[in-house]
């Protein structure tokens, strides 16, 4: 519990620019806590399904299953910490850091540098998802999988141009993957 | 009504009804705050807005601590943080628990594998629309593609690739503003 309550913490003051930089840092952290790439997917899934910024489901989602309500209540709290620290550290000070061009410096870093992040988060899930492998590294044992191909061809087709509710994408996919179980 | 619980309510009326967090709950927040309890006015909802975005955390909670700390004290701060998080905890909590009674066997494994999949198209939709509005000159599309390959390779950590950003970004703009100024 102390661990994930730091995790997050960590997660929280790195979390600049917004949810998706944040969930690169999740997707290494939850790593080392032991989540495997399919709960990861299966988080990034439900949280299209919940409203919510991505961060405090991310947080409730991995207390919950490491160590139930009071793992999720620590996480969520850690996580929500930044917020609580900053605000009224600025507010107090607002006068004296009127011109805050670093921080905006520091955003125009960190977000191409999220673009690609999440990139090879997405890559990661492409591999297992599609080639069955976790990683590069496990090339050779590779095997393509039709189904989930065409899953992820069109709904990033219809997320990316069409910006279709992510309930009915999901919902899109659970059918189309029932109805290749019973082909 | 006391503030306090109009503060509470706003947040957390957007809170239930916004998917995928950030700023998408501000047309909500303008319409009750600006438009319906006079509690602040425009200018100053779009001012603290953007600057939320600039502070490490959950956008939408610093935004919540801002708007409720101007509006009345750390009292109103805290009562619009709780209500921008709870939605966000309590369902995504009940939404956990019953992923972790689901059984997976037979059909359902094929049902989640095609949602794991939908899940991968996800993060490269966010990743295109990332890339589309922030790459927009050599240096940002070097720094993009670099965090690409140095994590897929294995050769940098996420935490290490935010902090240089952050740096490489600093940089940039001190130079620029050297330019600027010669």
């Amino acid at each position: 519990m102390i661990t994930i309550f730091l995790t997050f913490l960590k997660i929280g003051f790195l979390g600049f620019g917004g949810g998706y930089a944040m969930l690169s840092l999740i997707f290494q952290e939850s790593e080392t806590l032991g989540m495997t790439v399919q709960q990861f997917a299966d988080l990034n899934a439900l949280d299209g399904l919940i409203p919510g910024p991505i961060a405090i489901n991310s947080a409730t989602y991995l207390g919950q299953l490491y160590g139930g309500f009071w793992t999720a209540l620590a996480a969520t709290a850690a996580v929500c910490v930044p917020s609580l620290v900053f605000v009224p550290l600025y507010m107090h000070f607002e006068q004296r850091i009127n011109d805050n061009w670093f921080l905006t410096a520091i955003l125009d870093g960190i977000k191409p540098a999220s673009a690609g992040l999440i990139l090879a988060v997405a890559l990661s899930l492409m591999l297992l998802t599609v080639f069955g492998i976790n990683g590069l590294g496990a090339w050779r044992s590779a095997h393509l999988d039709w189904s989930s191909l065409l899953v992820l061809g069109v709904v990033f087709f219809l997320d990316a141009k069409y910006h279709v509710n992510p309930v009915w994408l999901i919902l899109l996919a659970g059918v189309i993957g029932a109805v290749v179980y019973y082909l | 009504m006391h503030k306090n619980w109009i503060l509470f309510k706003v947040y957390l009326t957007a809170g239930t009804f916004t998917f995928s967090g950030g700023m998408a709950m501000l047309p909500m927040i303008e319409r009750q705050l600006v438009n319906q309890y006079h509690l602040i006015d425009r200018d100053t909802l779009y001012e603290y807005t953007t600057l939320s975005q600039t502070f490490p955390g959950v956008i939408a909670l610093t935004n919540a601590c801002f708007l409720g700390k101007k509006i009345n004290g750390t009292k109103g701060m805290i009562a619009a943080g709780i209500g921008a998080i709870l939605p966000a905890f309590v369902l995504m909590l009940a939404a956990t628990i019953a992923y972790q009674l689901i059984p997976q066997k037979g059909v359902i494994i094929s049902i989640m594998a095609a949602i794991r999949a939908a899940s991968a198209a996800f993060l490269f939709s966010a990743a295109y629309s990332l890339a589309r509005y922030n790459l927009r000159d050599a240096a940002s599309i070097l720094l993009a593609l670099a965090c690409f390959l140095l994590t897929v390779f294995n050769l940098a950590s996420a935490p290490t690739l935010i902090v240089a950003a952050a740096v490489v970004g600093i940089l940039l703009s001190v130079t620029k503003r050297r330019a600027a100024k010669a």
